[in-house]
């Protein structure tokens, strides 16, 4: 395992009980929705029908996205990192009666052959929390031909705007663009991220076609148990948040 | 707009009507050619290397370029023609397209003294005279691409180009564009969402300004594959530009130019 994936598999098995009750109702409900706002798929419409489709989730927590996804006859597999989400994820397929191969693997290193998924996506996932030199590769190599890599995280833009003292974005840009990649969570996370001209050349340098990029705009007054009231008025002004929509051709 | 052309008749004295904004655009230009007259001479007359942006940065080093030796490249908002004097010399057979007047009368001095030869069209990048599928590189250096509606250019740009084509062209970078001028210039001062059209205090010109997936979807719209965004980023060292916008510090850490390439469909 890399130094990262180390410390972020210690990070989420410490930290995997408090954040699934924080957030247990707001990522919870019956229908599958996108991120700090919970933007509902069916509006944003990234991931298309999923029924009998190998589908991949890259960090899957608890598996609230994977439940509903098999629910539509999507063949999920879930990976994630931390051995205590995996725990979670357990008890939510159980009582959901649905069930899945949940995977217990780091995404830089993840046990798949080639060419066997069509859809692998994350929200706030692997290509968070690993380095996308790594895993971006790794994807197009388990995807088939035509098959789609979507995935939500914290823009690069929000990132440049992050202030570490006040804990907060803020409307001045702190984090220089040039270099961005790695950055070092005073929580003990390590995260990760690319300029947006770095992100386009690792696809395309991948077969990937760019489809789409969607910056989610947070509707005004917009609830989250991630944001504050303050961080989310700053993404309805900038982007805090996206989700890339690529597809594998060559 | 542009009513006779579409209908294929005569070109000469064709009346086309110029959208607010390029006329606005045409008066601005036609006051400030003058600024870019020495360094578009200086071009031509190969004291400078191909070079992008405000920061001359040479094309050996950003490589953006497609293969352009026998390829036929149509340059929006061509200026002084500098680029496609540069490209020529570079084996590509050049049409330079600019709206402005005193533009257009400095670059064809310029290539009367210096050459290569090559058609130099007066018109809107909105409103292009010339046949569809009939090039191989739609090229735009702070030209169509941040003066003209990007919907209007890249669907002509898209009609020009031949399948496979590449459009590649360069504009502000979007943090640059959003933020304050120097000694403020780390300040976010415009919004991101709804970002488009731009009008800035004491200047008559409009320009044309989107966010990242706002270009995706505009290139995709019009029938391009997104091939590659290219940050361009000031060397350390240097002086100062002439522009009050930008500083070195600033855009040696983040991008105050992009270079889009993209590839028609």
């Amino acid at each position: 395992m890399t130094s990262s994936s180390e410390r972020n598999r210690l990070f989420w098995d410490r930290q995997s009980d408090e954040y699934q009750e924080r957030h247990r109702e707001f990522i919870g409900r019956p229908e599958p929705r996108w991120g700090m706002w919970q933007v509902p798929e069916a509006e944003l419409q990234v991931l298309g029908d999923v029924a009998g489709k190998d589908v991949l989730e890259l960090g899957c927590g608890a598996a609230q996205w994977g439940v509903l996804l098999a629910q539509q006859g999507a063949r999920m597999v879930g990976l994630d990192n931390s051995a205590r989400q995996l725990e979670h994820a357990r008890e939510r397929l159980a009582a959901a009666d649905v069930d899945f191969p949940l995977v217990h693997a780091a995404a830089e290193e993840m046990p798949f052959p080639d060419a066997s998924f069509d859809v692998v996506f994350c929200d706030h996932g692997a290509l968070s929390f690993a380095d996308p030199l790594v895993v971006v590769p790794e994807v197009a190599r388990v995807l088939r031909p035509a098959g789609l890599l979507a995935f939500s995280h914290t823009t690069p833009f929000a990132w440049m705007c992050w202030d570490e003292e006040s804990d907060h974005v803020v409307d001045r840009l702190v984090l220089d663009a040039f270099g961005l990649h790695r950055y070092e969570e005073l929580d003990g996370s390590v995260g990760f991220n690319l300029p947006y001209g770095e992100w386009v050349r690792l696809f395309r340098g991948n077969g990937f076609a760019i489809e789409e990029l969607i910056e989610i705009r947070p509707a005004e007054g917009a609830e989250s148990t991630y944001q504050p009231p303050e961080d989310t008025a700053w993404a309805r002004r900038w982007p805090m948040e996206e989700i890339w929509k690529v597809r594998k051709w060559s | 707009m542009g009513a006779t052309l579409a209908d294929g008749g005569d070109l000469e004295g064709a009346e086309v009507e110029l959208s607010e904004h390029a006329q606005r655009n045409k008066a601005e230009w036609e006051r400030a050619a003058v600024e870019y007259e020495e360094a578009g001479r200086r071009a031509w007359a190969g004291e400078r290397p191909p070079n992008w942006g405000i920061w001359s940065i040479p094309e050996s080093e950003v490589q953006a370029l497609p293969e352009v030796d026998g390829k036929d490249l149509v340059e929006l908002g061509c200026g002084t023609a500098y680029w496609s004097a540069w490209l020529a010399r570079m084996g590509a057979r050049p049409v330079g397209v600019d709206i402005t007047d005193a533009q257009l009368a400095n670059a064809r001095r310029f290539m009367a003294e210096y050459g290569p030869e090559f058609p130099l069209i007066q018109a809107s990048a909105e409103d292009v005279p010339l046949p569809d599928a009939s090039f191989d590189i739609a090229f735009s250096e702070y030209g169509a691409s941040i003066w003209c509606d990007p919907d209007l250019w890249l669907a002509e740009a898209s009609r020009l180009l031949r399948p496979g084509g590449w459009l590649v062209f360069l504009c502000n970078g979007v943090l640059a564009v959003l933020a304050d001028d120097p000694p403020n210039e780390r300040q976010l001062v415009r919004d991101y969402f709804g970002m488009r059209r731009f009008e800035w205090p004491g200047e008559e010109g409009v320009d044309f300004h989107l966010g990242y997936g706002e270009w995706i979807r505009t290139l995709h719209a019009h029938g391009f594959e997104l091939e590659d965004l290219i940050e361009l980023q000031a060397p350390a060292e240097g002086p100062e530009t002439r522009f009050e916008w930008i500083n070195r510090a600033w855009a040696h850490r983040w991008p105050s130019e992009e270079i889009w390439k993209a590839r028609k469909r």
